[in-house]
């Protein structure tokens, strides 16, 4: 058994036994770490790109920006233009370059009549970029919250969150996700200076209260949907520090009306009949069981920084991915076999080595692929034939490059016609893979889907190539291949 | 034999005539942009009514917006796309009402994009590619020499902007799938090209062969030729297979692949070594010899 002595041979066995290891969770209902997952498109969902606003983050920056300013040096200061100006007529000899990029700026002019800052990019983007992750968790606990377990969420770019969640359409979480849900408390004001009217649209009650709240709903610990008289109502009470608060605001204000804003809404204006000292409240308005839970949950799990914006959303029914997988599969599965019907009539007992070649490269991509928790989309699939397909590429190079040493009588038909074959396979598929690598750095969405599973593919393919087909070559002499012409 | 390079001047026009012709038919007929790039709704509905009556249904929506219908071939699925306009939310609402209303439209699929983020959908998959142009230019330089560097990109870029010409001729949507199934086709034509350079790259190295440099290109492409032909065919064989038995949504871009495969394959046979030769390098290899 002289195969048994050759290196390839026992690497071949422990690939396959590689490909096994890792391919068998995927058909487990055990819960594994290695996992292939399929993308929406595959097997039904709906998407939603979330866009954080970037312009009014800037502006809350630079409105507590200017808060800093007087809070640590009592400084006036003004904004236009997303800078700040701060004029001469005040004591800046303070404001040095070191202050000033203390607090995320740098000075853009010093003159005479003061020194205008702005923001320093790469904190800023840095700030938004956390703030994103923040809002992340935020919009986490809010789908959790309604009960969908399989969701995916990541942050895109510096500003952007993508929530993919499988299975059919809830209705609730485009609800749940694109509130801010910034709630305020304000007490009643008469007066025009400071102040602002709310209303509400649906009820037509409006009130003037104080501009600035009183009371946010940052303290808020806990909300939760109950019934008041079979009316569902919003109850929700806040942490020690805004239970406190609110007793104060309540028992120096008895008899006068306060409103509950959300989102720049008023809600309802209550009139303060006594001191509230328990810490909580409850909101009663128009609302549905749905719409009382939502806004429970979107007050438990917090406000998000600035206002979201849905930039991109997709729904595909779980029927078509069901159908598209099934009918993608038979006609990967009918190529594959056309192929290599193919390959073994042109090329007798080489077309079969490969046949094995390619069935063992598609082993290895999906190892891979479940090994590194891939997901794995419609484009992803393109990747894959473009694999296959450079993989059989692979195969006539070097069964065309062994004909022709035999035809030529060189001295090692087989070993050197596999090696300059080699050599060129590595030229093409490096250049594709370095192709792909940066398509799949730079690129979005479909693109970054192809290229995950070319850059695999690639990589399985010459692996494959390398080990076991010139395997195949080493054990088989020059006649049976069929090459010897 | 055919003598491939003998075809040279002829090949150049024929590809220019078709690079003419591609200017001509996008700017006549324009690109048929999917919402991943001009932003907008999308819905593919399963349904036995017809394009028109599809049509007058979404006519029940007072709006202006333009609004196209499509039948997928060979099957009973059709693309509906709306353009965008102001006010999307309260029209996206209106919208997924008045499919609601119609159940004899089985929804699908339903996509909504933002025109501004179509907007930077455009820049990134911009930087994507010609990042990895950069890449792949770098890369033949750093192997071979700069003249196959300029020549197999040359190529590359050749079958993609034909192929563009293709799609814009037979109306085929461009979205950002139909940007991977280029970059499939870039991907063809560069390891197609790459064989080729490889070939010849070992000719002219080697001090025995005298041969001149139009026999060195011809013997390349000659020792290589049932490589090529083998490839294409097998590629072409798996792709009218996947025409024929994909998912309704996947039936126009394996037909894509063909055409790119098909000039892909005359590219790196009838163009790219010859430019090689017209950039000089048969210069660089006799300054070298002697």
């Amino acid at each position: 058994m002289s195969f048994l002595k050759q290196w390839r041979f026992w690497l071949s066995l422990l690939l396959i036994g590689f490909c096994f290891y890792f391919i068998q969770p995927n058909f487990n209902s055990k819960n594994s770490d290695f996992k292939l997952n399929f993308g929406l498109d595959i097997q039904g969902g709906y998407s939603y790109l979330l866009e954080l606003n970037e312009n009014e983050f800037k502006q809350n920056l630079l409105i507590k920006t200017v808060q800093a300013l007087e809070s640590s040096y009592g400084l006036q200061s003004d904004i236009s233009n997303n800078q700040i100006f701060i004029s001469s007529d005040q004591n800046i000899d303070l404001l040095n370059n070191l202050t000033i990029q203390s607090l995320g700026f740098e000075i853009i002019e010093r003159n005479d009549s003061g020194v205008l800052i702005g923001l320093l990019e790469q904190n800023f983007n840095q700030s938004l970029s956390e703030m994103t992750l923040n809002a992340v968790e935020i919009v986490r606990s809010r789908v959790d919250f309604l009960g969908n377990k399989e969701l995916s969420l990541q942050k895109v770019g510096l500003n952007k969150i993508l929530l993919e969640i499988p299975g059919n359409l809830d209705s609730n979480v485009k609800d749940v996700i694109s509130k801010t849900a910034k709630l305020t408390l304000h007490l009643e004001k008469q007066t025009l200076v400071n102040s602002k009217v709310f209303f509400n649209e649906e009820t037509g009650e409006e009130v003037r209260v104080q501009e600035i709240p009183n009371l946010t709903g940052d303290y808020i610990q806990d909300a939760a949907l109950q019934y008041n008289q079979n009316e569902p109502v919003v109850s929700f009470s806040f942490n020690k520090e805004g239970s406190d608060l609110f007793a104060k605001m309540t028992s120096e204000n008895v008899g006068s009306r306060f409103a509950i804003v959300l989102d720049g809404a008023l809600i309802t204006a209550p009139v303060i009949r006594e001191a509230i000292t328990g810490g909580s409240g409850q909101i009663s308005g128009n609302f549905t069981n749905e719409s009382a839970n939502n806004l429970a949950i979107i007050l438990k799990s917090g406000s998000l920084p600035t206002e979201i914006k849905i930039i991109q959303e997709k729904q595909v029914g779980p029927s078509l991915g069901r159908e598209g997988v099934k009918k993608g599969i038979y006609a990967s599965l009918i190529a594959l076999i056309a192929i290599t019907l193919f390959m073994i009539a042109y090329y007798k007992v080489s077309g079969l080595f490969t046949a094995l070649t390619i069935i063992s490269c598609l082993g290895l991509l999906f190892a891979l692929m479940s090994l590194l928790n891939t997901t794995l989309t419609l484009p992803g699939v393109i990747g894959i034939v473009l694999t296959i397909g450079m993989c059989v590429d692979a195969n006539v190079l070097v069964f065309e490059r062994i004909r022709e040493n035999y035809k030529n009588n060189l001295e090692n038909p087989k070993a050197d016609g596999f090696g300059s074959a080699y050599v060129t396979i590595l030229d093409s598929n490096l250049t594709t893979l370095f192709a792909a690598i940066f398509l799949f750095a730079f690129g979005f969405g479909p693109i970054r889907g192809f290229s995950i599973s070319l850059i695999i593919g690639i990589i399985s393919s010459l692996i494959v190539t390398y080990i076991i087909l010139k395997f195949f070559i080493d054990i088989t002499s020059g006649k049976y291949l069929g090459l010897n012409k | 034999m055919m003598n491939f390079y003998s075809y040279k001047k002829k090949s150049y026009l024929a590809s220019l005539i078709l690079i003419a012709l591609t200017i001509v038919i996008v700017f006549v007929k324009g690109l048929n942009l999917g919402i991943d790039f001009k932003g907008g709704l999308n819905f593919e509905v399963r349904t036995n009514l017809s394009n028109e009556q599809i049509f007058e249904t979404f006519q029940e929506i007072n709006t202006n917006r333009e609004i196209i219908v499509k039948k997928e071939i060979g099957s009973d699925v059709h693309t509906i796309r709306i353009e965008t306009g102001n006010d999307n939310a309260s029209f996206i609402e209106e919208i997924n009402q008045l499919i609601e209303d119609h159940p004899e439209m089985n929804v699908l699929i339903s996509e909504y994009i933002e025109p501004t983020f179509s907007d930077e959908l455009i820049k990134n998959s911009l930087y994507a590619m010609v990042s990895s142009l950069l890449v792949i230019a770098f890369y033949i330089w750093i192997r071979f020499d700069w003249q196959f560097a300029a020549s197999g990109i040359f190529a590359l870029l050749h079958d993609v902007f034909i192929t563009v010409g293709f799609m814009s001729l037979f109306n085929i949507e461009f979205n950002l799938t139909m940007i991977a199934a280029l970059l499939l086709i870039a991907g063809y034509s560069i390891n197609d090209t790459i064989v080729l350079f490889d070939r010849l790259r070992s000719l002219t190295s080697d001090e025995n062969n005298k041969d001149s440099f139009s026999n060195n290109v011809n013997n390349s492409i000659q020792l290589n030729l049932r490589r090529t032909i083998l490839t294409s065919f097998t590629t072409i064989l798996a792709l009218i297979c996947l025409v024929l038995l994909a998912p309704v949504n996947l039936t126009e871009m394996p037909i894509v692949f063909i055409f790119g495969v098909l000039i892909g394959t005359y590219s790196s046979l009838f163009l790219a070594l010859s430019i090689v030769g017209d950039l000089n390098y048969e210069a660089v290899l006799k300054a070298r010899d002697s």
